[in-house]
């Protein structure tokens, strides 16, 4: 795997979720087709690879954070550099769907974008037996942020490519209306941080 | 070869050192043997490396700090890549920081080293909020914070610590959501600490466990020895050593006293030898004095002074007095051999120090010195001798000159015959000398730098340093001057006569013969020269020989030069008149290029010898004198091949050569003779030299090679100067060349007066011939006969002239085709106009017939001659006389058509004589 010259594009991702709803498992099952029985909590790995996007080679970022209240204080960083994000929560632990309205919080307020790439997940959907979210209550969220909601399985592989494909579409298609001149959003950003500077 | 590793991913991405680090990626190894490099950070980690499966390796991060790759090396697919990167950090113990072990403050990483988990938040944060402070890049203004809060400080450990202040100072651009967050941070901290000791234990419950288990260990193990050992536990320990030492004492008694008594018979034994070695010592030295191992006397001397050396004992006073007796013998067989004919240096140094370790009275090393510089003396006056001997042998006996290699036939009778016979015993000499130079004089000269560096460890008594000069200065100026008396006396004149005779006075015709051997000398000498050049003498003592090698190479080159001169004057006898052609300069005999094998050889001898300087010489032609001394040797070289030309062309034996001359009829021409003495000299020459080419030809061939000298040798001679870096000798040549104009002009009008005599004086015999007279003449049918042998003559002289060098023929003939008009002036004018009517056709006829066919070689002074012929003729009125001429010279070209062609310019072919 020779690095060609010029560099394929980079997008990259951000898993997002309270403590063990499956963060670091739907990234192990992309990346590397394997399920991790065993639990062991994060703090903030980080994975990279070349995928195949719509016929376009692409570089997928994955930065898998913590999802323990003790690291909250740093997700800030990470969260700075995000283009897109996961945000996960286990379908049979309801407190893990609540917290999303938190992370949703956190991540508008340090990216400051609305329209930010954004997959609202629910994991482990082969536990439908446990299921304690329903499908009715977190589609009505993603309708309330405007985002998508899909529900996966790290353990069976259902929808892990499709969360993550999909999400990448999103940042690529958010990058190229970017790049287009007379779009004002950069502006709009910059007012509404003066703004903020102002009320401190 | 498999595919190269590729990490692709790292769980977690930071930590300090040791943390336990996932790598994951693809082909990372088949087997865990496979794998053999991990580096995280440039952190070489492969010790910790635990293989679990090609995607996944798990690790501790070394002591690398800041960002850097994390790389895979397998057998199978070699060095990897990575596309994510491992942040090291090195964690600080804050205030804020909980820890349940001590933490020393320098060995910070080692304390930490696999320790995990100990404390609930690992994850150090400067920061009491929580909260990131990056990306400020506005810092609020430090006077503002005086201002505000007056006496405060940022600083969180500081007793006047101000939490405005710290807040402005840190986090003046964090929005107030984030402050709130991290308000809540810190509360839940705080919380977490007031929960009291609480929580801190229950984190760190193992360790607490752990030490109170080794507590209670301890505190049972020691109520355990009481329980045995009672209050005072050492009361029996020190019981236990006393006894130890009571019985060691005991144990090693006897083996001490068999000690001392062993000791004491050893110093006996010890005395005793010491007093054999003393009685045995006379018999040892004289032994070892025999075996020349003198070394060995010297060390048994020096030892038995140290023993004895105060002894009031008479035995050992007798012995000793004995061994004095022997020393003394030794000094004097060293000193004798010292003084004996020079042995190596080496050997001479030891014997040196030989004597000097004896204590020996006197100067050893001087006494060495001043007996190599005698012995040096000796040997060279002693080559001088037995040379001069020999010489003067060879004088009586072989006569005339001392013996050479070309002699040897001469002188057979001569006992000696073998090699050294033919070298003339100047040569020898100057060989032996530098041989001798070469060889003793280092030794010499070493041994007196041995002397004057104190290696000789002796006291060097002052001004001998100046005595060793005037030693080391008197043997080379007895060198130089040994060989100036031998091989060039006449650099001797100026010193003193006594000194003369010192060097030895060799008979003056010894001299004779030596100049081949000169170049010989001169490399024999430079030889020895070059010894004494790498050993550092003073520059004086050098300067005397570089004198005498200057002297002599200048002696050698005039030498060269006048051999050179001689042989080119001896060239003569070697003339074979051969003519050989080349296209331009017509013919030439080998004279010419055999002087220019002579210079050459001369030059090239010269240069090898004697030209070029070697280090340490000053070029031969510096000084002026010895250039204009060259010069004119040059000059005289040369001119002696002027001398030859002259002396083959005029010299008298020359002139006695028989002359075929060209005074003969039409019926015998002189061509058939000339031509026939060539071919007898092309078959036959050698045999008979007398029958060499007629006096003419000579005198041809002469100026032949005088022209070719002038325009070819002579630049190439001078070529030959240049080439052998000799100066351009203008002066020399322009002298030879002069000269040879001078001989070109005197040997040409001996050629003419030569020539031209005999052929006018046929011209009036002929005209009247069968007494015919110009005013009984009958018609004129054609030219009279003598026109026909005048030219034909002509032809002859044309053809001789021509065989022998084209370019001579305008030289000749149109002084000849003077002569000639002059002639027939003189005759027609003598006639005083009788001529009948025909006669004066005829003489008519006659005269243009001539003017026309030598019409190419004619000159203004011959016009002027035949012009006046023509007037001292009658005039010519009549048609019908005209016509007759005409008919007659139509005549005379179509049947001497043949000898006119001879006539033409051969360069501008005129259609005239058509």
């Amino acid at each position: 795997m020779k690095k060609p010259n010029t560099q394929p594009a980079l997008h990259k991702v951000i898993m997002v979720g309270s403590g063990g709803v499956g963060k670091s498992a739907l990234t192990l099952q992309f990346m590397y087709d394997e399920f991790v029985e065993d639990y062991e909590p994060t703090k903030a790995d980080s994975y990279r690879k070349r995928v195949v996007l719509d016929g376009e080679e692409v570089q997928i970022d994955i930065l898998d954070t913590a999802g323990q209240e003790d690291y909250a204080a740093i997700r800030d960083n990470y969260f700075r550099s995000g283009e897109g994000f996961l945000c996960v929560f286990s379908i049979t632990e309801d407190d893990s769907f609540q917290a999303t309205q938190e992370f949703r919080d956190q991540i508008l307020r340090v990216k400051n974008d609305e329209n930010i790439p954004f997959l609202l997940v629910g994991n482990k959907s082969d536990l439908d037996e446990k299921r304690k979210v329903s499908v009715f209550e977190s589609c009505s969220r993603a309708a309330t942020w405007g985002v998508p909601y899909v529900e996966t399985s790290a353990k069976t592989r259902s929808n892990v490519d499709k969360v993550f494909y999909d999400l990448m579409r999103e940042i690529r298609s958010r990058k190229i209306e970017d790049n287009k001149p007379g779009n004002s959003r950069g502006k709009d950003k910059s007012k509404r941080k003066k703004l903020k500077c102002v009320i401190l | 070869m498999g595919p190269p590793p590729i990490v692709t991913g790292v769980s977690p991405k930071e930590g300090p050192p040791g943390t336990r680090v996932t790598v994951r990626g693809e082909f990372l190894g088949k087997t865990p043997q496979d794998l053999c490099g991990l580096t995280i950070c440039g952190c070489d980690c492969l010790l910790s490396a635990e293989w679990k499966s090609p995607n996944k390796i798990i690790a501790r991060s070394g002591p690398g700090k800041g960002k850097g790759e994390i790389l895979v090396t397998t057998r199978s697919g070699g060095r990897g890549t990575c596309t994510v990167e491992f942040r090291g950090y090195h964690e600080m113990i804050g205030p804020m920081k909980e820890t349940a072990v001590w933490v020393e403050e320098a060995p910070l990483r080692k304390m930490w080293w696999g320790r995990r988990g100990l404390t609930p938040t690992t994850y150090q944060h400067d920061d009491p909020l929580g909260i990131s402070i990056e990306g400020v890049e506005q810092k609020f203004p430090e006077e503002g914070l005086h201002k505000l809060f007056p006496g405060g400080s940022g600083d969180l450990s500081s007793e006047n610590f101000a939490a405005g202040w710290f807040l402005l100072e840190r986090h003046h651009a964090t929005p107030f959501d984030d402050l709130r967050a991290g308000l809540a941070f810190l509360r839940r901290k705080v919380d977490g600490q007031k929960e009291g000791q609480l929580s801190f234990i229950k984190s760190n419950v193992g360790s607490v466990m752990e030490q109170m288990d080794t507590l209670a260990q301890l505190k049972e193990r020691f109520e355990e020895d009481v329980e045995k050992q009672g209050q005072d536990p050492t009361v029996r320990l020190e019981g236990a050593i006393k006894e130890s030492m009571l019985e060691a004492n005991k144990l090693f008694e006897d083996v001490l006293t068999r000690r001392e008594r062993a000791d004491a018979t050893r110093s006996a034994l010890a005395v005793l030898q010491r007093f054999r070695f003393l009685f045995g010592l006379p018999g040892a030295i004289e032994k070892n004095i025999k075996k020349g191992d003198y070394d060995a006397v010297i060390n048994d001397y020096a030892r038995v002074i140290n023993l004895f050396g105060n002894t009031d004992v008479p035995v050992f006073k007798k012995v000793l007095a004995e061994v004095e007796l022997r020393i003394a013998q030794l000094r004097k067989l060293l000193h004798h051999r010292l003084e004996e004919a020079p042995t190596s240096l080496e050997a001479q140094k030891k014997l040196i120090r030989n004597l000097v370790h004896l204590e020996e009275g006197g100067d050893p090393a001087w006494d060495a010195i001043s007996c190599h510089s005698r012995h040096l003396t000796t040997t060279m006056i002693h080559c001088r001798d037995t040379n001069l001997a020999q010489e003067q042998a060879a004088l009586e006996e072989g006569g005339k000159t001392p013996k050479s290699s070309k002699q040897k036939s001469t002188s057979s009778s001569n006992q000696n015959s073998d090699w050294q016979t033919s070298v003339p015993a100047r040569v020898l000499l100057t060989e032996e000398l530098a041989d001798a130079i070469s060889e003793r004089f280092p030794d010499f000269w070493k041994l007196g730098q041995a002397y004057f560096t104190g290696e000789l460890q002796v006291k060097v008594v002052p001004g001998r340093q100046q005595d060793f000069k005037k030693l080391v200065l008197a043997s080379i100026s007895l060198f130089s001057g040994l060989l100036r008396a031998a091989l060039m006396p006449h650099t001797l004149v100026r010193t003193p006569a006594a000194e003369r005779a010192s060097y030895g006075v060799w008979h003056s015709r010894g001299m004779e013969g030596l100049g081949p051997w000169l170049p010989h000398c001169v490399r024999a000498l430079r030889h020895a020269y070059s010894s004494l050049i790498r050993l550092d003498l003073p520059s004086e003592a050098l300067d005397i020989v570089a004198g005498l090698i200057f002297d002599l190479r200048v002696h050698c080159m005039s030498t060269l030069l006048k051999q050179a001169g001689e042989s080119i004057r001896n060239l003569h006898t070697q003339e074979s008149w051969n003519i050989q052609f080349d296209g331009e300069h017509g013919g030439i005999t080998h004279l010419p290029a055999e002087c220019e094998r002579v210079v050459a050889e001369a030059l090239q001898l010269a240069k090898d010898s004697v030209l070029l300087s070697e280090q340490r010489e000053t070029l031969l032609l510096d000084p002026d004198v010895v250039q204009r001394d060259l010069n004119n040797l040059i000059q005289n070289m040369l001119l002696g091949f002027v001398e030859v030309l002259d002396k083959l062309a005029l010299g008298s034996d020359a002139i006695a050569g028989e002359s075929p001359g060209v005074s003969q009829m039409i019926g015998s021409p002189a061509i058939f003779q000339v031509r026939g003495s060539d071919s007898v000299l092309d078959k036959g020459r050698g045999k008979d030299k007398e029958s060499g080419p007629a006096w003419e030809q000579r005198l041809l061939c002469v100026l032949s090679n005088i022209e070719y000298t002038r325009s070819i040798l002579l630049p190439r001679i001078a070529d030959l100067f240049a080439r052998y870096q000799l100066p351009a000798q203008t002066g020399p040549l322009a002298a030879v060349k002069k000269a040879l104009t001078e001989l070109d002009q005197r040997v040409l009008d001996a050629y003419l007066e030569q020539r031209s005599d005999p052929l006018v004086g046929t011209i009036e015999p002929s005209m009247y011939i069968g007494n015919f007279n110009w005013h009984t003449a009958l018609k004129p049918m054609d030219v009279r006969p003598y026109v026909k042998e005048l030219l034909t003559n002509l032809i002859s002289v044309h053809a001789e002239v021509h065989s022998i060098s084209p370019g001579l023929v305008w030289r000749v003939l149109p002084q000849l085709v003077e002569t000639v008009a002059e002639e027939l002036a003189r005759l027609m004018v003598c006639l005083d106009k009788k001529f009948n009517v025909h006669g004066t056709q005829q003489a008519c006829a006659d005269i243009a017939a001539i003017r026309e066919a030598v019409t190419v070689y004619s000159t203004p002074t011959a016009e002027a001659f035949f012009e006046e012929a023509l007037e001292a003729i009658p005039r010519l009125s009549d048609v019908q006389g005209k016509r007759n001429v005409e008919d007659v010279l139509n005549n005379f070209r179509s049947r001497m058509r043949l000898q006119l062609l001879c006539f033409r310019d051969p360069k501008t072919p005129s259609t005239k004589s058509v």
